[in-house]
């Protein structure tokens, strides 16, 4: 050990470089904030809060197991159509995805918007009245940045008047790949935001506070 | 079935609704998968994964909905897309008509890993990382000593 300690503190060796890249903070954050990794053998239950300890941090979490019932099964995202991707965004809304049958529907108004779906390039042009609208959704708001342009930059990153990704002007929720992404790929990521509604712990924490 | 008359009266779809619900499992068990699934169809049961989902054929429907997967109740609530594994994809989705064990053609070597469903968002997630020395070293500032 103390000659590949030496030996790390000498050369940048795969060590060192693990030890001050971004990956052992990353996997360290992982740990805190995700739930256990689920055993295919196991059965699930319905709630992710099974640790209790006591009479009242059961109750808690059954409440927040409401909460989050309710939330996840009525998102209204926000239509942000900005590109190309915006058509796979209809198609979602459209008979054959229909995504009416998971209670999400869409709202003009960011006032009364849930989600935001970040569908297409965001340039700089755009960014401040992304901001704006983003600003004016109520919480708890969620972004889905959809599409390569939003989740990078995509095709345009070296563009001069593209912003590098719109987490860099608000924060995202879940990413969706493609270019465009199906509205298969959108509607999964709809599914896999209202898996994360799920896990909140807005009661819990309120409680533990 | 093929009485004319029955057929005129649309007796045949009563028919059909009986069949489903005994298939199901009768009226209590009928209520729970419309519960999960929203949908309750009847079909041929054309095979099983590893994680025990059933899959199951009806050409009764039309194409597109007549093939289907019933998540299996270990997921209970959870079930997800991704739980489809990567044999029976194929099926699923018509691109072959021969479910993984009725297929010769399958290659299986040992170096295969096994099938996992999307872990985003638990522990057991892809995690991206950097084999090469990062551009940007940040500062570390000194802790003050108390002089």
């Amino acid at each position: 050990m103390q000659a590949i300690k030496a030996l790390g503190a000498s050369a940048p060796t795969v060590l060192s470089v693990v030890k001050k890249g971004g990956f052992a903070p990353i996997i360290d954050q992982i740990r805190q904030t995700h739930l256990p990794a689920p055993n295919p053998k196991e059965r699930r239950p319905y709630s992710p809060f099974q640790d209790t300890s006591n009479v009242a941090e059961y109750a808690v979490a059954r409440l927040d197991d409401l909460l989050n019932w309710g939330r996840k099964g009525s998102m209204w995202p926000m239509t942000f159509g900005l590109a190309c991707c915006a058509v796979e965004m209809m198609h979602i809304a459209a008979p054959r995805y229909d995504m009416d049958r998971y209670g999400v529907v869409f709202r003009a108004s960011p006032r009364q918007a849930d989600v935001m779906i970040v569908a297409g390039t965001l340039t700089n042009k755009m960014a401040p009245a992304l901001r704006k609208v983003y600003d004016q959704m109520p919480d708890p708001r969620w972004v889905i940045s959809m599409g390569s342009c939003a989740n990078g930059g995509g095709y345009y990153h070296y563009s001069y008047s593209v912003v590098r990704g719109c987490d860099r002007i608000v924060p995202v929720d879940i990413y969706v790949p493609g270019c465009p992404p199906t509205a298969e790929a959108l509607l999964y990521g709809v599914l896999q935001l209202q898996k994360k509604v799920k896990r909140m712990k807005t009661i819990q924490v309120w409680y533990r506070k | 079935m093929s009485n004319p008359i029955a057929k005129f009266l649309a007796l045949d779809k009563l028919a059909t609704i009986f069949r489903i619900i005994k298939q199901n499992g009768g009226i209590r068990a009928s209520m729970y998968k419309l519960y999960r699934q929203d949908e309750l169809k009847d079909g041929r049961l054309v095979g099983e994964d590893e994680f025990g989902n059933k899959y199951y054929e009806n050409p009764r429907y039309f194409y597109s909905r007549n093939r289907w997967v019933e998540y299996s109740d270990k997921f209970n609530m959870n079930y997800d897309g991704s739980q489809v594994t990567a044999e029976w994809f194929g099926w699923l989705h018509y691109k072959t008509d021969l479910p993984p064990h009725q297929d010769p053609s399958r290659p299986k070597y040992k170096w295969m890993a096994n099938f996992t469903e999307n872990m985003s968002g638990t522990t057991g997630q892809y995690v991206p990382y950097s084999t090469t020395r990062p551009k940007v070293e940040a500062w570390q500032p000194k802790p003050k000593t108390s002089v």
